[in-house]
């Protein structure tokens, strides 16, 4: 008879030799096991990466109007975006409204979530043209539907006793929202805002590949082209505005984000 | 005084279970009269926490119920409360990104005009009587602070404006004083005699004995979800209630 320590053992090296099968399976099925093909994909990477350098800053000027557009779109997107997504994260919250409304906008920003964002590029570019304005639709929906679960998320997440506090004044659901909800998150709010910016503004700078506005545009002209080098100063300009961003959204943190501390008497 | 002959609360026969399993409350009664503070007392997990939403309508007896002043409360997850009643509850649950005065200014939300609150427009009076209730309870000067900087014997002050400000009847605070050091909380507990002093009815939770002989007006005794001991407080009861608390 076997242990039962032994069997788990057994049954948990199974299950690993299982999942290595299956992975090698999978490498061959998306051709990534075929020896002539990485070869000549190093090759490639090889002849790209000395294209690469050195990089060529001529294009400079064009590309700094088409970041600033991209990080135009990003700002105006996550703006729209939350100014949407807070109404209906409140309407997703049970201790505001009951399961029939909260399941409604749950599923109606999930299905916002499950498109993305390149796609719904598309559309608007059908649907309003070409141009910086289509862009900036797709990045507000897109934003639309993750700030609203994250905001519902922080919603659920405040301190019942808070909320059970609140309404024992005798307050409608509108005021608890505006007096408990609302402050409490105050923080958690501002996070996201600065974390779906930083996110958008890369989310951005692709809008381009479909022709709605921003670098993207002259990053995959020259991929097109084959000009490597004028493709990495687009790159380092996209780097060097992200880590700027960063930098700012951190010194925006620091200036407003309060140490929070819990609220039960000190010992 | 008041006039009122109706005990505040009446709280009869209340059974309640979070779920399926125990009933955390099994038939407990309670009265508590205006100017009078009553004390619950019970060990941790004897139900204290879960009586007072019973009675503040945060939660709904499965049997049983409960009235203030005569009338009814209704429970409801998402329904109105009856500004009248003031729940302190166990960690106060004070706003703590919001300052002390907006804080206080909450106990005014179930009478002020809804649309111009929204907006924070309160009524000029409603500011007044904040202010006044700070400087009353010794923290004037702190109304601009946010909560989260404060001490905890200042948050237990504004908790108590908070729940003044709604002009209650009744009081329900829970483990009001635990966390507070022995002076701090007799100065709370000075402070709270006051309150009933002016024809407030006062429920208090503990499970600190020397509160109930200190202050209390009746004793009532929670053991296991069930109410074992009720009386009018004595110098004498100390050893009964000891009793009664371990069983
Ligand atoms: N939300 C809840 N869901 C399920 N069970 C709960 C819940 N709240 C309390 N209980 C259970 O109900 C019982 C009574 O809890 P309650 O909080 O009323 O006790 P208490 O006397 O206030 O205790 P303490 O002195 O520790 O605050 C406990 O056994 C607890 O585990
Ligand atoms: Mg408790």
């Amino acid at each position: 008879m076997m242990g039962r320590g032994a069997l788990t053992a057994w049954l948990r090296r199974l299950g690993g030799l299982v999942l290595i099968a299956a992975l090698i399976a999978t490498l061959r099925s998306v051709g990534l096991l075929d020896p002539e093909r990485l070869v000549r994909g190093v090759r490639n990477l090889g002849i790209f990466a000395r294209g690469l350098f050195p990089p060529d800053p001529s294009t400079l000027p064009t590309l700094g109007g088409a970041m600033l557009e991209t990080i135009q779109i990003a700002f105006a997107g996550t703006a729209i975006g939350f100014v949407l997504a807070l109404p209906l994260a409140l309407l997703a919250c049970p201790v505001l409204f009951g399961p029939p409304v909260t399941a409604s906008v749950k599923l109606v920003l999930a299905l916002v979530r499950t498109v993305p964002a390149l796609f719904w590029a598309i559309v608007f570019v059908v649907a309003v043209g070409l141009g910086p304005a289509a862009g900036t639709l797709a990045v507000a929906l897109y934003s639309l539907g993750y700030l609203g679960k994250l905001l519902y998320e922080t919603f659920d997440g405040v301190d019942p006793e808070v909320v059970e506090a609140v309404r024992s004044v005798g307050c409608s659901r509108a005021q608890l929202a505006r007096y408990a909800i609302l402050p409490e998150t105050a923080n958690g709010i501002l996070a996201l805002l600065l974390f779906m910016f930083e996110y958008n503004v890369r989310a951005s700078s692709i809008m381009g590949f479909v022709g709605a506005g921003g670098i993207g545009f002259y990053l995959l002209g020259y991929i097109q082209l084959l000009r490597y080098d004028l493709l990495l100063s687009g790159l380092l300009l996209t780097l060097a505005v992200v880590i700027l961003i960063d930098w700012l959204s951190g010194l925006v943190r620091r200036m407003f984000l309060i140490p929070v501390t819990p609220a039960a008497p000190a010992e | 005084m008041t006039a009122d002959r109706r005990p505040a609360l009446e709280a009869s026969d209340l059974w309640f279970s979070y779920s399926a399993r125990r009933p955390v409350l099994r038939g407990v009664s309670l009265t508590a009269a205006a100017g009078e503070i009553t004390i619950v007392l019970g060990v941790s997990g004897s139900g204290k926490t879960t009586l007072l939403k019973l009675c503040k309508g945060l939660l709904g007896p499965q049997r049983g119920a409960v009235r203030v002043l005569g009338e009814p409360v209704v429970a409801g997850r998402r329904r109105r409360l009856d500004p009248g009643v003031a729940y302190i509850p166990q960690h106060l649950g004070l706003v703590r990104n919001s300052g002390v005065l907006d804080n206080v200014l909450t106990g005014a939300l179930g009478r002020v005009a809804e649309l111009p609150s929204l907006l924070r427009r309160l009524p000029e009076d409603e500011l007044r009587r904040a202010q006044a209730l700070l400087e009353r309870l010794g923290i004037g000067g702190k109304a601009a602070e946010k909560v989260y900087a404060l001490s905890g014997g200042e948050r237990q002050r504004v908790a108590i404006a908070r729940a003044l400000m709604q002009r209650p009847r009744l009081l329900l605070a829970d483990e009001f004083v635990s966390q507070l050091d022995v002076l701090t909380s007799r100065d709370i507990l000075t402070i709270v005699r006051g309150i009933a002093a002016e024809g407030v009815a006062v429920v208090v939770t503990t499970h600190e004995m020397e509160l109930a002989d200190r202050y209390a007006d009746t004793v009532i005794v929670l053991r296991d979800g069930e109410k074992v001991l009720d009386r009018r407080a004595q110098a004498e009861t100390i050893t009964d209630i000891a009793l009664a608390l371990r069983g």
